[in-house]
């Protein structure tokens, strides 16, 4: 949900944009993008439509929805505090 | 929320469109990967594979995606029901056989329910507060065979003193059980049932009238003005419109009854029995039975109703009813013997069937078929499973794919769930209709005389219906599912071979199946038996080839000399029609001879019979054409006429009862009162069973066999001819005949000539004074056929379900082993030799449910006992083995076919498929 911070992207981008972000640490199959797209769509935190790509293919875009953008900004922090918390338990250790 | 149900509304209008726009999404990824993976500078063919193996399964993202759309379960349940529907189009005679089996299973237990629901559980219409209304019982020892029986009936001064206790009973009446009476002349005459009612009846039973009023009270008065009430069945058969038959009559024993009101419909008293015709009993007992009707011993009994006063418990009631028995019993003027005076009365409840008294006959019979029905829907539930087990273990493949292609466990169950249901709702459809045409056929067969209002489909059988789908399309989908559930995983991918050839559950199956039939079909046998024992025995008559003409115009009592001419000319129409081999008359109609009169023998001062002894005159032709054997001395001859030396015949019961151990030729018989002259007896003949089989298997319940004293009718016959001449006996004589006509072949044929003929020569006499002896012993059969035709019919259904299922599964193993049917060829076997290995495995299980079903047989046949002939046993081996062969013999048949394509099996192909 992040990528679409930055604007509207199609499906594609961005698959790119998690195996670039991720440096391809996440070894999923892209494929399996789109029923979570399809999913966060109908819960509303994103919208989709059809618009021509860049290289003036139909394309699906989709985009955050206010709902959206607030719900990430809330998970984005209890990730971070989840991280923190980890973190903080996982330094010990080394 | 709006928007997500808005989405989810959308997406239900949308599907088709959203489904393609998800393929062209994924399409465009797909490209757009593949482009870029090009300018990386891989090939095309290189860059199209690795888009595909970097996107995954397509097909499985876009399902998982369509999941994420909503309508997850909905949808499922449409998609599996669908799936279900299209699996059985794509297999119809899967589906045939599954809806056929469970709709026969169904339809007939529902039948069977609402018939015994409405002799067992439903009070009868009409009737106000039925629970507070109650029947007294008379339980006692008979003096007739010794047993303790309890009777719903008793004798008219005991239902007196009954009434006559008015603290207890806020009200007593009594009625007698609806019996045929004759009614109407010539062609027009029918048997009308008719009930003798006391004058409280129908207000204790709190009905009202349809039309008019009820008899009351005043009515029930020798002084009253004669009036009737009639049911709503007969008002709409003779008078069309019910209205119309107020005013109208009815008569009976000469006297003319007016019909002051009409019962409303389904009407038909305590009893489910329809009368047709309701009498005050004060007139109609006395025109019947004369003045003294209340104190003739065995003249007639009623069924007493009583509602309790306030605060009387139905112990204290009964109490007073034994009080009042036995007092009435104590006063009676007939020998102790005759009623046991320590007779107890106890109440029952308004059903009779839940009363104290044992069931018998009809109702009997009504249980044991529901149990058979039950034995027959049982039967086609382990058909059904099995089939559905068949069908699951055929479709492992496509189960597994469909599990590879990411169907859970639970998805594979629901599906199979799913298509049980859909299966079990098709027959429960189905099943309604074999209800109502089976309730049809089980009502008219089982009950005739019942009055059933309301068809055979009603509240009660359509929710047994509703239950008895569920539960058995639950439980028969039941072992699948779970089969099925197991069966996971690309392990099964690879098919079928190597897979187990026999289930036990299939097997046992089987056995069940086997089991059940066995039981119907010793019950089949047993009944069988019975019927063609009671056919075969020898009544004496020559009852193939009797048919008999009843000319009294006046019935049993006429004492109107009978015009001899018209008897004379009858007689020789008769004879003169072809296929007549003899007439004769006589003054009793054989198998109902009643006729009575003054005789006394020298030696004895009593005669000692207990029934009879009954007389006939005859003319001389009569021992023959009956065909009764002469057993000594010699039978009548034309020289017995008036004038000539008087002489009578005896039968072997007489002779035996009045000089036991002496010869009867060359006795006086002195007939008619006071100074009779002497009739010689000339001759003994075979006594005949003048009751035919006795009453059926009632009686024979209660220790009257047709072979017993009961059943040994002492009878005497006297030459007509010379009791014309006699002013003692030819009142009796000269007005009753019947013409006793002896026929080549069944005598059947004859009644529409004889009728024909009857019709001219006496115009006034009713059809039905043309009997054969085959339809007048038709209804003392009538127990063993219909038992023998349902368990019959059961026992086919049973086998023909048991075959199908035994050649599924045997078949289905021929399948599963071709591999190794082929091997063993190849390695030399016989193609005998492998017939033998699968018709051994087929027999093999059925052997198995035959000693099961053998086991299960013995123990239920105490049921049937009492319905058999002459008290046979119901552990009769050459029933058990025929049944055992009957089934062996089908399990063979049905083995067969796969048999055979074993021992065809081709070991080249085989091999080549491994």
């Amino acid at each position: 949900m992040r990528t679409l911070l930055y604007g509207p992207s199609h499906g594609h981008a961005i698959a790119k944009h998690i195996q670039r972000v991720s440096e391809n640490a996440l070894q999923i199959e892209t494929g399996s993008l789109y029923p979570a797209l399809h999913k966060l769509e109908g819960r509303g935190w994103i919208a989709a439509e059809w618009k021509k790509s860049d290289k003036g293919k139909r394309a699906r875009y989709y985009r955050l929805t206010p709902a959206g953008r607030e719900r990430l900004t809330a998970q984005q922090s209890r990730w971070e505090a989840l991280s923190v918390a980890m973190a903080r338990v996982l330094r010990p250790a080394e | 929320m709006w928007r997500q149900a808005y989405l989810r509304l959308r997406s239900l209008f949308r599907r088709h469109r959203q489904e393609n726009e998800l393929d062209e999404e994924i399409r465009f990824h797909l490209v757009n990967e593949t482009e870029e993976l090009m300018a990386a500078g891989m090939s095309p063919e290189e860059a199209r594979a690795a888009a595909q193996r970097d996107f995954g399964n397509v097909p499985l993202i876009r399902e998982l995606t369509r999941e994420t759309w909503g309508w997850g379960a909905a949808e499922r349940l449409c998609q599996d029901a669908r799936s279900a529907g299209r699996m059985m189009r794509r297999n119809p005679g899967y589906t045939c056989a599954v809806v056929v089996t469970l709709a026969l299973g169904i339809g007939l237990n529902a039948a069977m329910y609402g018939l015994l629901s409405r002799l067992f559980l439903q009070a009868p219409p009409h009737i106000q507060d039925p629970d507070g209304v109650h029947r007294v019982y008379v339980r006692q020892l008979s003096s007739f065979n010794g047993q303790i029986s309890t009777a719903n009936r008793m004798e008219w001064s005991e239902f007196t003193a009954l009434r006559a206790d008015n603290a207890r009973f806020a009200a007593v009446a009594g009625a007698t059980n609806p019996r045929p009476m004759p009614y109407g002349r010539g062609q027009a005459a029918e048997n009308l049932h008719v009930s003798w009612v006391t004058g409280e009846f129908f207000a204790l039973l709190g009905v009202r009238p349809e039309l008019g009023r009820l008899i009351g009270p005043e009515d029930d008065a020798l002084a009253a003005t004669p009036v009737a009430v009639i049911g709503d069945g007969y008002a709409r058969r003779r008078f069309g419109r019910v209205p119309e038959a107020l005013g109208a009559t009815v008569g009976f024993n000469d006297v003319t009854y007016v019909i002051v009101g009409v019962l409303p419909p389904g009407f038909s008293g305590p009893d489910p029995s329809a009368a047709d015709v309701w009498l005050p009993l004060r007139i109609a007992a006395p025109a019947s039975h004369g003045d003294d009707w209340g104190r003739v011993l065995g003249g007639f009994s009623l069924m007493p109703f009583v509602r309790l006063a306030p605060g009387v418990t139905t112990q204290a009631a009964g109490a007073t009813a034994t009080a009042a028995v036995r007092a009435a019993r104590a006063d009676s003027p007939f020998p102790e013997d005759v009623h046991d005076r320590e007779a107890t009365a106890l109440l029952g409840p308004l059903l009779r069937t839940r009363g104290p008294s044992e069931i018998a006959g009809d109702l009997r019979l009504s249980l044991i078929v529901g149990g058979v029905s039950l034995v027959v829907l049982l039967v086609a539930a382990a058909n059904v499973t099995n089939l559905l087990l068949l069908r699951v273990t055929a479709r492992r493949r496509e189960l597994a794919v469909r599990n590879a292609l990411g169907a859970g466990r639970w998805a594979v169950g629901r599906l199979l769930v799913i298509e049980s249901v859909l299966l079990a709702a098709l027959s429960g459809g189905a099943a309604l209709a074999v209800a109502a045409g089976a309730g049809r056929v089980l009502r008219v067969t089982l009950l005739p005389r019942y009055n059933w209002a309301g068809g055979p489909v009603d509240i009660p059988v359509m929710a047994f219906t509703g239950a008895a789908v569920l539960l058995v399309g639950l439980a028969a989908a039941l072992a699948p599912a779970l089969y099925a559930a197991r069966a996971r995983g690309l392990d099964r991918l690879d098919g079928l071979r190597g897979v187990r050839a026999g289930s036990p559950v299939r097997n046992g199956l089987i056995v069940v199946q086997a089991a059940l039939s066995i039981v119907l079909l010793v019950g089949g046998a047993l009944f069988l038996r019975s019927f063609e024992a009671a056919r075969r025995v020898d009544i004496g008559y020559a009852k193939e080839n009797l048919l008999t003409v009843y000319l009294a115009v006046g019935g049993l009592r006429s004492r109107t000399p009978l015009d001899e001419t018209a008897v004379q000319t009858m007689e020789t129409r008769v004879r003169a029609m072809p296929g007549v081999v003899e007439v004769a008359q006589a003054t009793s109609t054989p198998l109902s001879s009643r006729m009575v009169i003054p005789l006394r023998v020298d030696e004895l001062d009593d005669l000692p019979f207990g029934e009879g002894p009954y007389v006939s005159f005859v003319t001389p032709g009569f021992l023959q054409v009956a065909g009764l054997g002469i057993r000594d001395g010699r039978g009548f001859a034309e020289g017995d006429r008036a004038g000539a030396p008087r002489v009578a015949v005896v039968n072997t019961a007489f002779a035996r009862q009045t000089w036991p151990g002496n010869r009867a030729i060359g006795r006086c018989l002195f007939v008619g009162r006071d100074a009779a002259p002497c009739a010689t007896v000339v001759g003994v003949v075979e006594t005949p069973l003048e009751r035919g089989l006795g009453g059926g298997p009632t009686a024979s319940q209660s220790g009257r066999g047709p072979s017993s004293d009961a059943a040994d009718i002492p009878q005497y016959y006297l030459p007509l001819a010379q009791a014309a001449s006699d002013a003692a006996t030819s009142g009796t004589a000269l007005s009753q005949r019947t013409l006793v006509v002896r026929t080549h072949g069944n005598p059947e044929r004859m009644v529409r000539p004889v009728l024909l003929a009857l019709a001219e020569v006496f115009p006034d006499l009713p059809r039905r004074n043309v009997q054969s002896l085959p339809a007048a012993l038709a209804p003392q059969l009538r127990t063993w056929r219909i038992g023998t035709a349902l368990f019959g019919a059961a026992a086919l259904l049973a086998l023909l379900l048991a075959a199908v299922g035994l050649y599924a599964v045997v078949a289905f193993g021929v399948r599963q082993r071709e591999v190794e049917f082929g091997i063993r060829r190849a390695l030399g076997a016989q193609s005998w030799h492998l017939m033998r290995l699968v018709m051994a495995r087929g027999v093999g299980i059925v052997g198995v449910g035959v000693a099961a079903g053998a086991l299960a047989a013995l123990s239920a046949g105490r049921f049937v006992a009492p319905l058999l002939f002459e008290g046979r046993s119901p552990r009769d081996p050459v029933a058990f083995a025929a049944a055992a062969l009957v089934l062996l013999a089908v399990a063979l048949a049905a083995s067969f076919l796969p048999a055979r394509r074993a021992a065809l099996a081709d070991p080249r192909q085989a091999l080549q498929a491994e």
